[in-house]
Order: structure tokens, then C-alpha cells, then sequence
């Protein structure tokens, strides 16, 4: 009951259909290109942008914050919405307790405030400016004043379950302006912090690798459209659309066509973009979704493929495995990993880029030129319909 | 030195001051944050007096208020006399002395990121709260230079002071129409003290704003790291 509940639609200034929900102690990723409208589903949860047009609604355990049929609307100051900037915001002519202290609601003392900010390690650095503190320094100072902002009273202490606030945390890209090594630390202290509050945190970033990393579920958003939402693992692996495919970065990409087969089984017809005569078949489950001769992209997921040389390849490949046989064009050596581009015989004008070991490519003594064979469990192929809402 | 008339001259101008601040305020924080399409034609209009010959303020504010006008034949029967009164004087020293106010308080609030407005909405200040505690704070250096400006200004107006004041001794001579008189009347001792005496209060004054204005932009330059 304590989650975040969104749904909001407006055609302009820009076109905006989002949906999605965050529980109590979830953090969710809102994850897109720079320009996709993740920043402006984040202010309009704060309040600070709404749509002159807008229709749905914004709820925070119970109470909306915005419902269009209800005619409610909150201002930001009403909300309990504990937002840390892009670029933080902290208030320049202020010290980092001023800073804290000022987002503060009655229940709070000065020594509440201090006793927070040496939670974040700012004991010794309370009284300094915004300008006096590193990058680190100054998000934890942000992180602190979106805190209070969420905290009615003055209670992270350490008793092992995490209380229930009725606020949200909005973190608007939060890591994007510290180095690496404080990066690293800043993930730490967000993951400890989740220990302790039990409030729905929502993430921007376009940074799919910490999305990965820090979410426990993640929402594509394009042109500022909610595409999917799940477990980041989940929608790495299946991607709902090709939009989505692209978005997340997903390498081998294809176009084909699926066709139905003896039951349960139907073929991938892998095909040219020029001319659909040429292409070959690939073995994959049929999971009576998609209408037999339907135009599909689809995704080979490059781990659940086998590398075997060319020779090596026993003459029959496992029930419903696909062997082809391709060229290895190039080979990029990344330290352990090398980036391997091949060209499969049957279809020249496409190219698979699969991450190899160097110690595989070494037993397989292939070189750029040289010709190995793939071997393609069903699994690893992932077919999504053209176009899909 | 004409003591009477650097007395006139610094009470118009601690009076224009104190009159012009929050007008010069208020007009500024609202043209740094509108996005109101008649912005421009407000700015013309506040700049215009930079540009005018001071004669032409002069000639019409004596047509406004004059006695020959409707407006200052019915203040006269209100017993309110604007032409050669010091009151006149600091009225007309008001509207020239916008451009010199509105120009560096508006620079100094345009500065300031609106991110840190939003900011202080989201912690629960409301707009009043976010002006007192966190606009005005940055701001004033913008402030400051906008006195000192005006101070200086007022200090050195000639033109209009001469044709709206008609130069009264102890109402509306001012130490630069004095100057003048000297000059005229060959008494170039004095003249020299008082020529002296405004370079030195303009020098002074333009220190300040420069002064000022890089306090304001190492402040901004905060703001952006």
C-alpha cells in the first residue's frame, strides 16, 4: 500500500504515455536515451511539471498526488516527493547542514540533522559550503536533503527491518557527474541506505550497465513511452519489441520470418533485408504466439551459443540445435574477452558478433579468415513480432 | 564649496535610492523570470531613459505636470506642486535612474539556476519562502550594484535636474547644477573642489559594482560546477 502508482498520459508539449509502479523499498530504473521523457516522468512525480493536458493519476501509498478525474493536484510543497537534482541543486549561500536543515519538517532538531549527515560521513563537513565539498560530498549532502524530505521524523536508527515512509526518492541521474571510484562508493551507500528506508525509490539514468546493477526492476522508456517494465535480467534477455532490443543494446539483432513447424517446433527463416530468397533456418520453439509467416525481429542471445571448430564438429548437432557454419571476419582481443565478428556461409551479407574467451579462441586455433562452426540451442533465440504496442 | 548643495544632492539621491529599491526589485525579479512575450517592450521601455536626451525627460515631465496641464492645475488644488520642487525632482530622478536599478538586480536573479528554485519547492519552501531564503540571498550583489549605480547617477544628473528643479538654492540645486553655476559665474576654485568632489563619489561608486558584480559571478560560477 505504501508504493507508488503512476500513470499519466498528455499529447503535448510532448507526447507522454507512462505507466508503472514502484513498491515500498523497490528501486526502480527508469532507463532511456537522453530526450525519451525518463527526466519528465521524474518532475511530474515531484510536482514540478504537469501537462496542461495531462489525464491519470499519481498515488503514494494511499493519497494522490495528481488524479485528473478526481480533479486533485498537489504542489510540489505538498507532496512528500525527496528529489536529488541531476546536478544536485544545493543551495550555494548555505552549508551542507543549512542545506539538509531547510527540507527538514518540524519533527527534526539540529542534531537530528547532524546525526544524519554523519550517517552519510559528512560528520566533520557540516558546516562547509556546497563549494567547499567534493562531487561525492555534495550528492550525499543531496541524498540527505531528499531524505528528510521523506522522513517525517528523525528515526534511521538500526533496528534490522526498515521503516515505512510516505514519501518517494527520485534520483534524476544522480551518478552521472562523479568519477568512477566515487561512483563505486556513491552504489554502496545507496544500496546500504535501501537497508534502512523502506521507500519507493525511482532511478533515472541512462546508463543501462548501473540500471543492471542497482535496480530491481527496470522501465524502458522511449519518446516518452513506458515500453516495458520488469526484472532487469528479464528484459535484457526478452525484449518485448525491436525498440527495446535497440534500446537496451542487445548486439545480433535480425530480421526474419517465423514459420509454424511439427508440434511445438517452427523454423526462423533468417533473411536478407535485400532480398528474401536467400536465408537460412534456424530450429526454435513454437510457443503458439506468433501466426505462422509473420514478419518477426529476433535476438541470439551470443552465451547460449556453442563455438566449435570447423573440424572439431561432430557430424550431428543435439535435437533442435542449429549448426552453422560461419567465417570469422575479425577479431577484436579485449584483454580476456575478444569481440569476434563472423559471417555465416549460408547468408554472407549478415554478421553475428559473439564474445569469446582468448582462451577459446586459443584451443580452437582460429585465427581472422579461419572458419569455425556454431552451434545454436533454441533457447538462445529470442522472436519478437515487428511492431507491438 | 556649496555645502547646501551637496546636502540637496545627497538627499535626492539616498531618497531616489530608497524609493527606486523595491520597485527596481520588484520589477526585476519579475522581467529575469517571465516568459511573458511583452518582456521586451518592457525592457525597451525601462532602458529608454539611458538614450534620451535628459531635455526631452525634462521638457515632457514639465508638460505633465505643469501648470498649464490638467494634471498639475488639479495636484495644485490637492496643494501638490511637482515643478521646481525637491518632490518633483526625486519623481523624475526615479524614472530616469530605472534602467541603472532594474538592469543589474534582473542580471543577478536571471543567474540564479532555476534548478535551485525547484529545489527549494520540492524541500517545502513556498514561493515567498524561496525568494526571502534563497533567491534574494544570491542576489544581492545584484542589489548592491543596482544602489550604487543609482547613487552615483543621481549624483551626476545635470539635464533633468535643471529643467524640472529650476534650480532653487537649498530645494533643488544639486552640486553638479551648482558646478555649473561656478563655471559660469568664473569661480573656477570652486567649481574645481566640486568637480573633484563627483569624481571621487562615481569613482567610488563603480568600484563597488565592479566589486559587487564579482561576488555575484564567482557565485554563479558555484552554482554551475
Amino acid at each position: 500500500m505504501q508504493g507508488l502508482q503512476v500513470q499519466l498520459r498528455s499529447a503535448s508539449p510532448i507526447r507522454l504515455e507512462a505507466e508503472f509502479d514502484c513498491g515500498a523499498g523497490e528501486l526502480v530504473a527508469l532507463v532511456g536515451p537522453s530526450g525519451s521523457g525518463k527526466t519528465s516522468m521524474l518532475r511530474a512525480i515531484a510536482g514540478l511539471w504537469t501537462p496542461a493536458d495531462v489525464q491519470g493519476h499519481i498515488r503514494v501509498g494511499g493519497p494522490a498526488w495528481l488524479d485528473t478525474a478526481a480533479g486533485v493536484q498537489l504542489t510540489p510543497q505538498q507532496r512528500r516527493a525527496g528529489l536529488v537534482f541531476q546536478h544536485y541543486a544545493l543551495f550555494p549561500h548555505m552549508t551542507a547542514q543549512a542545506n539538509v536543515a531547510l527540507a527538514a519538517g518540524p519533527g527534526w532538531t539540529v542534531a537530528d540533522v547532524q546525526a544524519l549527515l554523519a550517517r552519510l560521513g559528512l560528520a566533520t563537513l557540516s558546516q562547509r559550503r556546497p563549494s567547499q565539498l567534493s562531487g561525492g560530498q555534495q550528492q550525499r549532502v543531496a541524498l540527505a536533503r531528499a531524505l528528510v524530505r521523506v522522513m517525517p521524523k528523525p528515526t534511521v536508527d538500526d533496528t534490522p527491518t526498515p521503516q515505512a515512509l510516505p514519501g518517494v526518492l527520485l534520483l534524476d541521474e544522480p551518478f552521472s557527474a562523479v568519477d568512477a571510484p566515487t561512483r563505486q562508493t556513491l552504489y554502496r551507500e545507496l544500496a546500504a541506505l535501501r537497508q534502512k528506508v523502506s521507500v519507493p525509490m525511482l532511478l533515472v539514468t541512462h546508463d543501462l550497465g548501473e540500471a543492471r546493477r542497482l535496480a530491481d526492476r527496470v522501465v524502458i522508456v522511449d519518446a516518452g513511452q513506458t515500453l516495458q517494465t520488469g526484472e532487469p535480467a528479464r528484459v535484457f534477455a526478452s525484449p518485448r519489441n525491436a525498440r527495446v532490443a535497440e534500446l537496451v543494446g542487445i548486439q545480433n539483432h535480425f530480421e526474419g520470418r517465423f514459420f509454424k513447424d511439427h508440434a511445438g517446433w517452427g523454423r526462423l527463416r533468417w533473411t536478407d533485408a535485400a532480398s528474401s530468397d536467400t536465408g537460412l533456418d534456424l530450429a526454435v520453439f513454437d510457443k503458439n504466439k506468433i501466426d505462422d509467416g509473420t514478419p518477426v525481429t529476433w535476438v541470439l542471445n551470443g552465451e547460449q551459443v556453442d563455438v566449435m571448430a570447423d573440424g572439431e564438429a561432430p557430424s550431428l548437432a543435439p535435437l533442435g540445435h542449429t549448426r552453422l557454419r560461419c567465417q570469422l571476419l575479425e577479431v577484436l582481443s579485449l584483454g580476456e574477452i575478444s569481440l569476434c565478428t563472423l559471417r555465416p556461409e549460408a547468408l554472407p551479407s549478415q554478421t553475428i558478433t559473439l564474445n569469446l574467451t582468448s582462451r577459446l579462441l586459443q584451443r580452437l586455433q582460429v585465427v581472422s579468415g579461419g572458419w569455425v562452426q556454431l552451434q545454436i540451442a533454441p533457447e538462445a533465440l529470442h522472436i519478437m513480432p515487428v511492431r507491438t504496442k | 564649496m556649496d555645502w547646501s548643495a551637496l546636502h540637496v544632492s545627497l538627499t535626492l539621491a539616498a531618497l531616489t535610492t530608497l524609493a527606486l529599491l523595491p520597485v527596481g526589485l520588484a520589477l526585476a525579479r519579475w522581467l529575469a523570470v517571465t516568459a511573458w512575450a511583452g518582456r521586451p517592450v518592457v525592457e525597451a521601455l525601462l532602458l529608454l531613459p539611458l538614450l534620451l536626451p535628459p531635455t526631452v525627460i525634462g521638457f515632457y515631465f514639465l508638460v505633465a505636470f505643469g501648470q498649464g496641464s490638467a494634471l498639475g492645475a488639479w495636484l495644485a488644488t490637492s496643494g501638490i506642486r511637482l515643478v521646481f520642487t525637491l518632490e518633483g525632482l526625486l519623481l523624475v530622478s526615479v524614472l530616469v535612474n530605472l534602467p541603472f536599478m532594474v538592469q543589474p538586480i534582473q542580471r543577478a536573479f536571471a543567474a540564479v539556476p532555476h534548478s535551485l528554485r525547484e529545489a527549494a519547492w520540492v524541500s517545502g519552501l513556498s514561493t515567498w519562502q524561496t525568494f526571502w531564503r534563497i533567491e534574494l540571498p544570491l542576489a544581492w550583489p545584484g542589489l548592491l550594484a543596482g544602489m550604487a549605480l543609482t547613487v552615483a547617477h543621481t549624483l551626476g544628473e545635470f539635464g533633468v535636474v535643471l529643467m524640472v528643479g529650476g534650480n532653487i538654492e537649498g530645494e533643488t540645486r544639486t552640486l553638479s547644477v551648482s558646478l555649473y553655476d561656478k563655471v559660469q559665474g568664473m569661480d573656477l576654485q570652486s567649481a574645481h573642489v566640486m568637480a573633484l568632489a563627483l569624481v571621487g563619489v562615481s569613482l567610488l561608486a563603480l568600484t563597488l559594482v565592479l566589486a559587487f558584480d564579482r561576488v555575484g559571478q564567482r557565485g554563479r560560477a558555484l552554482q554551475e560546477r
